[in-house]
């Protein structure tokens, strides 16, 4: 302890923590130069299919410069980087509210897994078009009765010649209706237990028997879909990991991004944006951030939000310095889903029966109302409960919930 | 040295620390000390002070280890977890507060005993009637003189000096009171928890020394005292986790554990998250006061409000899971409900150190 006192000394920079910063200033640089033609009042009002289209030329811009897919390898067109650079550009570009969302999934899961376990053929073929926005790729996992309980999936491959043929219906499929390619997990044999039945493919979504059909939410996002699957080939060089061994690759395909970087507020506005509300609003004649309940919420935002800066930025440093982030990371959905909601309705308190309005061109990331009104962050990848049970049997290792079909044939549990 | 020399070291004041705590901090002697009126575990003390853990967070020019609130930070989160009460923050402060003085005298009487651990001192801002000791004090001071009193604070019943804020001619003025004298009386009463040794002061004519003067050196010192309290609640927030978890993997009701219900289950997930978005916060809070930061304060207060929060509701919920258990007197959930509760006060509430965060952070009413 008696050397102890070198504690007190300023921390000197790393190198490593200089070139990521140089790479921050760059990104920055960069996006200040080009992000302004891709985004905000451009978008405005776009119908769809011209948003994606400006998407896929964003993409492509980011892809020639070495960050449309930073993580991924240079021989398919990645940037071979760093997760930790990943994570930096991505800060820096969620400033803008650029159409990044169509690859998001695409280039997170499908394409990362696909350019892990396909062919080599395949991967010169069709991971360059990916990463440049050419292509969409999507992500067919969950079905009308597997949500969260994912390898309880029913849709049928069944052997045919060099392939295998499927048939039933996947759910709640983001952007299938403009993807090309998809991932798909399917049961292949119904004679074992859930989880080791299942085989994983890629396939073209423009192969015959595929129907896409949108689902419209109760908020305007046309982002959902389901999928119907009427006899659709697809040949057993597409197959992804072992016969039998899908549940493994789909973990894995969901385990690709250790960190995934979101906003800190799940797209709604502000924790200040709040705070100038309720000075703007009068409540007994004052404004209404003067009265206690405004306050309490107020400080408990900031709270959480400071928490959660706080273990990002301890979780940055252990990538950083090669170790694996601490669990308490899975926390962050969690806290952001419910905080989006109760300031939602709180902002819409503090405008009164003007809160009842709609603007049909508002987006959550801007409007109370719109962020208020899709609570659809504390269901989409694991709905509250289920991380709730997560986090207690994996971190605090309490026991697993009864499990009934555990060890059980998949036939015997479809009646 | 490296900062994994630093981590060492941070974990050694932790072991050394819990080998202490697993000798004095029996369920039998904790127990006892909640059943006086003033509590206090003196030969815990003189163990903590050989061990030099008053020193641990002291400048090494003032005598100390030098190891700074990081230091402090770990030692109190050990402190928390055992439930053991000792006054080990007072300490730093005071010598933060003598060092900052312009006054060479107090410091050069009083660093020393201090940092040995031969004298022991008590921080009492809180006044009678107040809900806030971030507010102008009333305890009246005129040059060197105190009239007026300070609310029951921690180990004021035991401790050599009281460091307290007053009310001079409209300024906020530090003073550090040797509480040994005949203007000082001391007004001790049953409370909550009884092993903090509370005690409420009353000063007529009291001698005493100024050290800082102005709300805002004020608000720092008590912000310094919040995070450093705020690691001890982390600890003992951590502790009601540990205990429920045990429990509700031990305790079985209709043929299983109940740690296998949902609702424990999810019970102790709503501990888990609020320990680490405290923790969260003060480990933020502690760099940003390492680095100079100007916002640390505003941290400090985040990481208070997050640290009550936290503890409350952990203890709260660990009698909760441990049923009819959890009221006994034999068990041990009581003393981290009344210890959560008691640091939650002691400083000034969560209401008042909201106030302190929301003008810290610019989100004042009076800005609008």
């Amino acid at each position: 302890m008696s050397s102890a006192s070198a504690l007190l000394e300023p921390r000197t920079a790393v190198p490593a923590e200089d070139a990521l910063e140089r790479y921050r200033l760059d990104a920055r640089a960069w996006l200040a130069e080009h992000a302004p033609r891709f985004s905000g009042a451009v978008r405005r009002g776009l119908p769809l299919e011209r948003d994606v289209a400006l998407g896929r030329a964003w993409q492509a811009l980011k892809a020639a410069h070495g960050y449309g897919a930073i993580t991924l390898p240079k021989r398919y067109g990645g940037g071979g980087g760093t997760e930790l650079q990943k994570i930096v550009f991505t800060e820096e570009e969620l400033r803008y509210d650029l159409p990044v969302a169509y690859f998001s999934i695409s280039l997170s899961n499908p394409v990362p897994i696909f350019l892990r376990h396909a062919p080599e053929t395949f991967r010169q073929r069709l991971g360059p078009p990916a990463i440049r926005g050419e292509h969409i790729w999507c992500q067919l996992f969950s079905e009308p009765a597997a949500g969260s309980d994912l390898a309880a999936l029913r849709l049928r491959a069944e052997r045919q010649g060099d392939g295998w043929v499927l048939n039933g219906q996947k759910l709640w499929t983001s952007w299938a209706q403009i993807a090309q390619w998809g991932v798909i997990v399917t049961r292949t044999d119904p004679d074992v237990p859930k989880h080791a039945g299942l085989t994983y493919f890629f396939l073209d979504m423009r192969s015959p028997g595929i129907s896409v059909r949108p689902i419209r939410r109760l908020v305007g996002h046309p982002d959902l879909n389901e999928v119907y699957f009427d006899n659709v080939y697809v040949p057993d060089e597409q197959r992804l990991g072992e016969v039998g061994g899908g549940f493994r690759v789909a973990i894995e395909t969901l385990m690709i991004e250790r960190y995934g970087i979101t906003d800190e507020t799940a797209s709604s506005p502000a924790l200040e944006a709040l705070v100038e509300l309720a000075r703007r609003a009068r409540l007994n004649g004052r404004p209404a951030l003067a009265d206690g309940e405004v306050r309490a919420a107020i400080a408990r935002a900031y709270v959480e939000r400071q928490g959660l800066r706080s273990i990002q930025k301890r979780a940055m440093e252990a990538i950083a310095a090669g170790r694996e982030p601490g669990p308490e990371g899975a926390i962050r959905k969690l806290l952001l889903g419910r905080m989006r909601q109760q300031l939602g309705a709180l902002a819409l308190d503090l405008m009164g029966a003007d809160g009842i309005r709609l603007d049909p061109q508002g987006e959550s990331s801007r409007d109370f109302a719109h962020a208020w009104l899709d609570p659809s962050v504390r269901i989409a990848g694991g709905t509250d409960e289920v991380l709730l049970n997560t986090l207690a049997e994996r971190v605090l290792g309490l026991p697993q919930d009864h499990r009934p079909d555990k060890g059980v044939p998949f036939r015997q549990l479809e009646s | 040295m490296s900062s994994s020399d630093a981590e060492e070291a941070l974990c050694q004041i932790r072991d050394q620390v819990a080998r202490l705590q697993h000798r004095y901090a029996t369920p039998e002697r904790l127990k006892a000390l909640l059943d006086q009126t003033v509590g206090f575990d003196r030969a815990l003390w003189q163990a903590a002070v050989e061990q030099g853990q008053p020193a641990i967070a002291v400048p090494e020019h003032a005598g100390g280890m030098g190891m700074g609130w990081p230091g402090l930070a770990a030692l109190m989160e050990e402190v928390g977890k055992a439930v053991v009460s000792l006054p080990l923050i007072a300490t730093p402060v005071v010598a933060e507060a003598l060092l900052a003085s312009d006054d060479e005298a107090p410091a050069a009487r009083y660093l020393a005993p201090l940092v040995s651990g031969e004298l022991i001192a008590c921080v009492a801002f809180a006044e009678p009637g107040q809900t806030s000791p971030l507010q102008r004090p009333e305890l009246a001071c005129s040059g060197d003189t105190l009239n007026g009193s300070k609310a029951a604070a921690a180990f004021a019943a035991v401790a050599d000096l009281a460091l307290v804020h007053a009310d001079a001619d409209g300024a906020s003025q530090l003073m550090l009171v040797p509480l040994d004298q005949p203007g000082v009386t001391r007004r001790t009463q049953p409370g909550l928890d009884n092993a903090r040794a509370h005690a409420a002061l009353q000063f007529r004519d009291a001698k005493a020394y100024p050290l800082l003067r102005g709300d805002a050196a004020i608000g720092k010192i008590m912000a310094r005292v919040a995070l450093a309290t705020a690691f001890e609640q982390i600890g003992g927030a951590s502790a009601c986790l540990a205990c429920a978890r045990g429990y509700a993997l031990e305790r079985k009701a209709f043929g299983q554990p109940i740690g296998r219900f949902q609702a424990i289950k999810h019970k102790l997930v709503d501990m888990y998250w609020r320990i680490e978005i405290a923790r969260g916060c003060a480990l933020d809070a502690l760099d940003a006061l390492e680095g100079g930061n100007p916002l640390w304060p505003a941290l400090a207060a985040a990481a208070r409000l997050a640290a009550i929060e936290a503890y409350d509701f952990a203890a709260r919920e660990n009698i909760q899971t441990h049923g009819a258990m959890g009221v006994t007197w034999e068990a041990m959930p009581h003393h981290y409900y009344r210890r959560a509760r008691c640091l939650a006060l002691e400083l000034g509430s969560t209401q008042a150190w909201r106030e302190y965060l929301l003008a810290e952070a610019g989100f004042d009413a009076a800005a609008a």
